[in-house]
């Protein structure tokens, strides 16, 4: 199984990989200055991220040097384990902050929702892949994707945690869109889809979510409550002006006024300390590497390796366009990390594994379709 | 096919990418400014600092009031894991009752958090020390350093100066508060209040860095409070010790003037104000309550606020109507039998033998009744008005302090008006022995007095002569203010001056008390009635109740060749002019001499003995 090419190391995704590294550096330099005030004892969180990211590495050679096309037999194993995960962060899971997400392993504190995202890429991939017989996807043939969606959508929306399920839906909503439908099912789908957000808003949502999307629309109503963190972020990042207010000079998030600045917030204080100038430079790095995502799927050996790099795609790109839109106050506070900038061992090491299998398709795109 | 898709997806991915960059433009230039002004207030919370109130100073320049730190205890919760072990603790420290403190915490308890809480105001060097010590053991705890008045004559003048309180929600409403805030210390009686614009400073502001929960993170900026101004009396606080020690005891007035200028030198009401229960800007109820109700009324600036009848002081007024208007010339004389009858009245002479024939001169000196009474009838009450309006009685002198009283002197068209009767010529014979419906203040005949012995010009009496800068420099000065001439010729001023050193140094005179071997003094002395004599007939003066005994006044002047000085004295109850006012007025009188070196400072300093009742008026 392990055949290595030589045309496999010559093909080596310099591009993606440089993409990744300055990102990469810019989120841990912003996350010294959003942490180093921190009086926690135990590892700087900026040193404990590092590690990930060393950790991170190993899994991305791990990854790369295994055909991608072996997930065509793992998938269902990976999707079972997700979801016993899942279930055991449920039921035995860490409480934290009221969600349970956490599984405790001693050393690590895994949140099974964050690989979860990318096993079912992973998932969907493969499906599709095997179920594409060039004649399009009709609706019935739709309902074990969305099953598949939809158990792991349940038991993450139970901790709760809506942000990541909503991610889910939107990743599957992607790739369904990005295979062949048929125009029928296209049309249903859609009508059926803007039918179903009334219902899902009285029905699926609870009260502190409905609060959340209310504040959202209108945040001065609420300004100590669920308003406070979209307006202090809007300050922060408006405060910032063109060139920042200087490297760990940010007010707002030096002096708490920012809320989870490690986490959710990482780019607020990096468009505080930073300016227009330094976030329209991370933003143009992050979407460059998104947009190179697209193109490796387009230059993929298979069909399959185009599904599998869309779905990493999507879902890097989700994540990113739903954390900024948020942290702007564009979109109701979510809880979704931005990949790389966000602290957070889990998300890092799923979304590297991601890069990962976009450097492992680049690598083959020259090799035999078998 | 999938080409076509993954372009989709591309221009959906940059059109995503340019609307999260064109938000970036909006918030952070396009209204990048209005966010940055909200990062600022968010972070940069005001501290005002207390600026030391100007000192009050006496004429010579000696500091009255000035400011000493003021150390509180204060208390910050959030410091404090343990709260209820540590108020334990630090009640026993303050010897204070658990519950007082806790209650404290309480009222404090809506105030934000950053908020320090007051727990204890004013403590001294030992608690302090104690607190200092146990600081460890008490987080949460700290001291607070605030200026606060400093009184170093106790209560001396406190009428005049007045007190401090913590600025009312009325007051901020007032537009001439409108740069205090809650919690201000303001003046509230007195010169504190009516010159609070020059004492009251500048408040320092102290720019902090603080983060989400209120914390100090940072100094940022930090401007200096800029002291007040100092206030100059025109007091002479070793006068005023004079007379308030003369006074103890008792309640009263007591006024001294500077003849030529109507600036005060005393200016005295007793019981005084405790002053040093408003020194933290807050007195207790209790106290507050033990002042409202006391009988000898300590609340009441007696000096500008008690209004009582003159008495035979009043008689100045009438001899100079008399003689000025021709009524009479000195050698007029009358018959005192004791009495006058007069339609179907007896109106008594306080001398119930009578004093026989008696002269314009011997009638001053020795103060018949009877002689007044019939220079009176002669006048009518119009003319002794006249008189009384020009020296300065029944109007407000125009000193500076607040809720002056301008007393009252009645005329037939005052009768019409406000009792809707007609004047009776029998109630003439009492105004013109200061009875009756004539009322004045110390102050209106501590003026009228200077007045008589300085040639004739009323001045407006004043306290404050000039306010200086901290740093010196002479901001304001008050020039004496002339309201005028009085009416009456020089004639006969100088009789009345001669007369009034008689009543001091004649042998008959009824103030002999008051005289001292270096210096010459002219006076007169005054007993008013407080109830109608009937109401007393009969009873030994012994028996007579406190509330009944009659007011006794005395005015004066020296040298009485070329007048400096006037003093009037009340005392409120005293009985008799000359043996309860007259020894404060010599007492005064003394100081002063010594101070201008007139009379040799005597090495005892035993106060002159009240001398036995040789002379009643």
């Amino acid at each position: 199984m392990l055949r290595f090419d030589r045309r496999m190391l010559l093909n080596i995704d310099w591009v993606l990989i440089v993409a990744v590294l300055s990102v990469a550096f810019i989120g841990l330099v912003n996350l010294y200055s959003s942490t180093h005030l921190y009086t926690n004892a135990g590892v700087p969180l900026y040193l404990k991220e590092l590690t990930y990211y060393l950790f991170g590495a190993a899994i991305i050679l791990l990854v790369i040097s295994v055909d991608y096309r072996v997930l065509l037999t793992l998938n269902y194993p990976l999707y079972i384990a997700m979801i016993l995960l899942l279930l055991f962060a449920l039921l035995f899971g860490r409480t934290i902050g009221g969600a349970q997400r956490w599984i405790n392993l001693g050393f690590f504190r895994l949140q099974p929702s964050e690989p979860a995202k990318l096993i079912l890429v992973i998932t969907l991939a493969s499906y599709y892949y095997r179920k594409d017989n060039g004649k399009g996807f009709g609706l019935l043939d739709l309902a074990v994707p969305a099953l598949l969606t939809g158990l792991p959508f349940l038991l993450i929306a139970k901790q709760p945690d809506l942000g990541t399920g909503l991610l889910l839906v939107f990743i599957f909503a992607s790739m369904t869109l990005f295979i062949k439908l048929r125009k029928s099912t296209l049309l249903t789908l859609l009508c059926g889809g803007i039918s179903f957000l009334p219902i899902a808003w009285k029905f699926f949502l609870k009260p502190y979510q409905r609060q959340r999307v209310e504040t959202f629309i209108n945040p001065e109503n609420d300004p100590l409550g669920a308003g406070y963190h979209i307006i202090q972020s809007k300050i922060a990042v408006g405060s910032g002006l063109i060139f920042g207010k200087g490297y760990t000079k940010g007010t707002q998030g030096q002096l708490d006024f920012l809320p989870e600045r490690h986490t959710d917030f990482a780019f607020s204080v990096w468009a505080e300390e930073w300016g227009f100038f330094g976030s329209f430079i991370l933003v143009i790095c992050y979407f460059f590497m998104i947009l190179w995502g697209l193109n490796i799927a387009i230059s993929a050996r298979d069909k399959f390796g185009v599904l599998l790099a869309f779905g990493v795609v999507s879902l890097i790109f989700w994540q990113a366009f739903i954390n900024l839109a948020m942290v702007m106050g564009l979109l109701p506070v979510v809880g979704v990390p931005m990949p790389l900038i966000s602290f957070g061992g889990s998300s890092l090491i799923t979304n590297l594994a991601g890069l990962g299998l976009l450097m492992n398709i680049r690598m083959r795109r020259y090799m035999g379709t078998s | 096919m999938l080409k076509k898709r993954i372009d989709i997806a591309m221009a959906i991915i940059i059109f995503s990418a340019a609307l999260l960059l064109t938000r970036l433009w909006y918030l952070q230039i396009y209204r990048g400014d209005e966010y940055a002004k909200l990062a600022e207030r968010n972070r940069i919370r005001i501290q005002t600092i207390a600026a030391p109130r100007g000192n009050i100073l006496d004429r010579t320049g000696q500091p009255i009031i000035t400011n000493r730190p003021h150390f509180n205890v204060v208390w910050n919760r959030e410091d404090s894991p343990n709260p209820d072990e540590v108020i334990k603790d630090l009640a026993k420290i303050l010897n204070e009752d658990i519950s007082v403190l806790l209650d404290r915490i309480r009222v404090a308890s809506e105030n934000p958090r950053y908020m320090l809480t007051r727990l204890k105001e004013d403590i001294d060097w030992e608690t302090m020390a104690s607190i200092e010590n146990k600081k460890l053991s008490l987080p949460g705890v700290s001291i607070e350093v605030i200026p606060s008045r400093d009184y170093l004559y106790g209560d001396f003048a406190s009428h005049l100066i007045g007190y401090l309180g913590e600025i009312s929600p009325a007051e901020l409403e007032e537009s001439r508060y409108a740069t205090y805030s809650s919690g201000d210390q303001v003046g509230k009686q007195g010169a504190e209040k009516i010159f609070e614009e020059y004492l009251k400073g500048e408040k320092g502001r102290n720019y902090l860095e603080v983060d989400v929960h209120g914390f100090q993170q940072r100094q940022m900026q930090r401007q200096e409070p800029f002291p007040g101004n100092d206030l100059h009396l025109t007091l002479d606080i070793e006068l005023q010790r004079a007379a308030e020690e003369a006074m103890a005891g008792k309640a009263g007035a007591v006024v001294a003037m500077e003849v030529n200028t109507g600036n005060l030198l005393v200016l005295t009401s007793t019981p005084p104000l405790p002053l040093q229960e408003f020194s933290g800007g807050r007195i207790l109820t209790s106290v507050w309550n033990r002042l409202l109700t006391d009988p000898l009324n300590p609340l009441l600036n007696k000096t500008i606020q008690g209004q009582y009848p003159p008495g035979s002081t009043f008689k100045i007024v009438t001899a100079l109507a008399a003689i000025s208007e021709g009524v009479i010339t000195p050698d007029t004389t009358f018959f005192c039998s004791g009495a006058l009858h007069f339609g179907n009245r007896r109106y008594g002479c306080w001398k119930k033998g009578g004093h026989g024939t008696v002269n314009f001169q011997r009638a001053l000196t020795e103060s018949c009744d009877v002689y007044f009474y019939s220079v009176g009838q002669r006048l009518g009450v119009d003319n002794i008005a006249k008189y009384a309006n020009s020296l300065g009685l029944g109007e407000k002198t125009g000193i500076e302090l607040e809720h002056e009283k301008g007393g009252l002197i009645p005329s037939k068209a005052w009768k019409q008006q406000r009792l809707k009767q007609k004047w009776q010529d029998g109630e003439t014979l009492s105004v013109a022995i200061g009875q009756g419906y004539v009322s004045t203040t110390p102050l209106q005949l501590c003026r009228m007095t200077a007045a008589v012995v300085n040639g004739g010009t009323l001045y407006r009496p004043r306290m404050v002569h000039r306010i200086t800068a901290p740093d010196g420099k002479t901001l304001k000065t008050f020039a004496p203010v002339s309201e005028g001439k009085i009416i009456g010729s020089e004639n006969s001023l100088a009789l009345i001056r001669e007369a009034l050193v008689g009543v001091v140094n004649s042998a008959a005179g009824t103030a002999k008390v008051v005289a001292l071997p270096e210096v010459l003094i002219g006076g007169k002395t005054g007993t008013a009635q407080v109830v109608h004599l009937s109401q007393v007939s009969g009873m030994s003066e012994k028996d007579i109740p406190y509330k009944y005994r009659d007011h006794a006044w005395f005015t004066s002047f020296a040298p009485a060749e070329k007048p400096e000085i006037a003093v009037t004295v009340l005392v409120e109850h005293g009985r008799h002019g000359g043996s309860a006012a007259g020894p404060v007025a010599r007492a005064v009188f003394k100081k002063y001499f010594e101070l201008t070196g007139v009379i040799k400072p005597a090495p005892e300093a035993t106060p002159p003995a009240a001398a036995p009742d040789e002379k009643d008026e």
